[in-house]
């Protein structure tokens, strides 16, 4: 009998649970409409956990002693982060699905187009919300590197934060004239040989679709849905390039390093003498911190490097989505962005249009500091191409995995 | 029902150490076959039929198998080795304490500090290069991230060598080793025949259980072969996250697969070697 109550029990708690489900979603689909004042009241008091990446003290700074102490004082809110980046994330959101939690543990997130590609194809980011934040209005959803992510519309379901050029990252007094094609890193790496390496990670692969582009013969042929035959085309010719010269590679082609921070560290102590990375080439608190020798220098492929955005989304079981989008909202306001946009702080560009800004915070970005070394984004405008289709990093992954490391 | 003690003593192992390690095992089966997985559509056998055609996982299991073998044989003949040569001075409260001092080091910062000693930009390479033997950092020879795996291997040695040393320290003396060796030496043995005929054979007989288990450590070790490993061949836990946390949601499935074989393939050996025998020595 005693067996039959507890039965009874756990249905009735599950169905308490599931109609809680329920009512919030009804909720959440009211937000999507609601006026911002209402947003703003709901938003009051409310904690959000907010999942980045945080490797980088600068970001870190930025985060903890400027975003959330004001978002305390200005909205009254608790804004928790946690650490976490693309897989991490994907990784919850499958998780928490597949446990059927309403209430998921993270609100808000920092994405990319990798990871944008991935949540949507589990129906992981709740929105679109962007048009509702009132600091939207500031930015040029007409730019074709903002409103779209890896050839995939953001449609206001992701927040843009910040935008950044992939750049070639070399040092001016080992190299007065760095490589800027494939033909020329052919004769770049035979002549130092074992200064150059392709990093097994996004970064590496990111380098590996400004190759793909060129062996395709102008910037933009990667443009628009993923094609296979073009691919295969292309990356025919891109592993017959890199494996006939492997042996020119960092430890002959043998082995590549895991992860970009790893290759930093063998350009830093003299190892390679070409590194590359997105942010510009992420040169200047490199050489602030005294990693980089000051003669490090950045610069953009002939052919095009990969211009792109990061993001902000609200996860689907958010259960503070009105907290979260009061944060992003003050994410994009002109304060945060021009103390981000600062040098020697967390050094990113803005996303707001100058020219949708007033005078005063026009002036405030125009008087800003500058970087004393890496490029900047509009020096290297003219050779930004956009991210392809996510399936490219994909199959990239997949095939310099099998028929180059394991070759 | 009433429960007796020694009842509780096998409840508590069973839901603190079978029914997690259990579950987890059905969800990476399940998983395995496609049957759950928020990008799965159902049950297939193509992600085991993919691993078993690429070959990938048995080149890992290989090599790992390999390492945690030269890992495990340098580290328990060295440690012998030391026990045998040294004893006396081990005993000694200085000296005891150094050994102690690996065993209180994490393998992730083993890892790190053979990369900074080993790596073409560490401290023997800096060395080298202001004595003069090398000109360029890249003279220096592969230690870290090689294909021989010099750099896990060592990193395996710094850490179970001490173990394996006040191990064999205590068997021996729990074994009366030393009185056994003088009576063979009152019978007539030679040094060599003392070695051979009492000190090895007790000291092994007494620890095997825990070398195999150490093996098997080894074998599943994460942290160590990911800092100091190269991109292919890998160790399989390396292995196994990398397919896990891939971008190709629709080929997570396969790091399970790894996963299960791994469990199975341990599982299987561990039972067979471990299955009750008559006249067995268990070590204390």
């Amino acid at each position: 009998m005693k067996k039959i109550y507890y039965i009874l029990f756990g249905f009735l708690l599950s169905l308490m649970v599931l109609s809680c489900g329920e009512k919030s979603k009804q909720d959440d689909e009211k937000l999507k409409s609601a006026p911002w004042e209402e947003v703003e009241a709901k938003a009051n008091g409310t904690t959000v956990n907010f999942m980045m990446w945080q490797g980088s003290t600068a970001i870190n700074d930025y985060i903890n002693n400027y975003v959330v102490p004001s978002v305390k004082e200005k909205y009254n809110i608790d804004l928790q982060i946690s650490g976490g980046q693309g897989p991490e994330i994907v990784q919850l959101v499958m998780g928490e699905k597949q446990a059927n939690i309403y209430e998921g543990q993270v609100d808000m997130v920092w994405i990319n187009g990798e990871t944008f590609f991935q949540l949507r194809k589990v129906d992981g980011l709740w929105g679109p919300f962007v048009e509702q934040l009132p600091n939207a209005s500031l930015i040029d959803f007409e730019d074709a590197f903002i409103n779209t992510d890896f050839q995939q519309p953001v449609n206001g379901m992701e927040a843009p934060w910040s935008i950044n050029q992939f750049a070639i990252v070399y040092d001016y007094e080992k190299v007065p004239n760095p490589p800027k094609s494939i033909p020329e890193l052919e004769n770049f790496i035979k002549q130092h040989p074992g200064t150059f390496t392709i990093s097994n990670d996004f970064t590496g692969m990111t380098l590996l679709k400004s190759l793909l582009a060129e062996l395709g013969g102008e910037p933009n042929v990667l443009d628009g849905p993923f094609n296979e035959k073009k691919y295969n085309q292309l990356s025919e010719k891109l592993w017959s390039f890199i494996n006939d010269n492997k042996q020119y590679f960092w430890k002959e082609g043998r082995t590549f390093p895991k992860e970009q921070s790893k290759m930093n560290q063998l350009y830093a102590n003299g190892e390679l003498l070409i590194a590359y990375g997105f942010s510009e080439g992420g040169i200047e608190d490199k050489v602030l911190n005294g990693l980089y020798p000051k003669t490090t220098k950045g610069y953009a492929w002939e052919n095009g490097t990969i211009r792109n955005s990061n993001y902000l989304g609200i996860l689907h079981n958010s259960p503070q989505k009105s907290g979260a989008m009061q944060v992003i909202n003050f994410l994009l306001s002109p304060e945060a962005q021009l103390k981000k946009a600062d040098a020697n702080g967390m050094d990113s560009n803005t996303v707001l249009a100058m020219d949708k800004l007033d005078l005063e915070w026009k002036d405030k970005f125009l008087e800003a500091r500058k970087r004393q070394y890496g490029p900047t984004l509009k020096q290297l405008e003219v050779n930004a191409i956009a991210e392809p289709a996510p399936e490219y990093m994909i199959r990239l992954y997949e095939d310099f995995r099998k028929k180059v490391i394991e070759n | 029902m009433k429960i007796k003690k020694p009842n509780i003593g096998i409840l508590l192992f069973v839901l603190v150490g079978v029914v997690p390690f259990a579950a987890a095992f059905v969800y990476a089966l399940l998983y395995s076959f496609g049957v759950i997985g928020v990008a799965n559509n159902g049950f297939t056998f193509q992600f085991w039929e993919s691993v078993l055609a690429s070959g990938t996982f048995f080149t890992s299991l290989r090599y790992s198998f390999m390492i945690a073998l030269v890992a495990v044989l340098i580290s328990v003949g060295g440690a012998l080795w030391i026990t045998l040569k040294f004893r006396e001075q081990l005993e000694k409260r200085f000296l005891s304490f150094i050994i102690y001092l690996p065993l209180a080091i994490p393998g992730i910062v083993t890892g790190f500090f053979t990369f900074q000693l080993f790596s073409k930009g560490g401290f023997f390479a800096r060395i080298s290069h202001k004595l003069g033997f090398i000109t360029e950092a890249s003279q220096f020879p592969d230690l870290v991230n090689d294909g021989l795996a010099i750099g896990i291997i060592f990193s395996f040695i710094t850490m179970i060598m001490p173990f394996f040393v006040l191990l064999f320290l205590n068997v021996y003396k729990n074994e009366r080793v030393e009185e056994l060796s003088i009576l063979a030496q009152s019978l007539g043995a030679s040094a060599n025949q003392i070695t051979q005929r009492v000190f090895l054979p007790i000291l092994i007989k007494k620890t095997w259980v825990l070398i195999v288990l150490y093996f098997i450590f080894l074998l599943g070790a994460y942290e160590v072969p990911l800092i100091l490993g190269q991109e292919s061949p890998q160790m399989l836990s390396v292995l196994i996250i990398q397919e896990i946390k891939q971008y190709d949601l629709d080929k997570i499935s396969e790091g399970y697969v790894v996963a299960v074989l791994y469990t199975l393939i341990v599982s299987i050996a561990a039972i067979v070697l471990f299955l009750p025998k008559k006249n067995r020595a268990y070590a204390n």
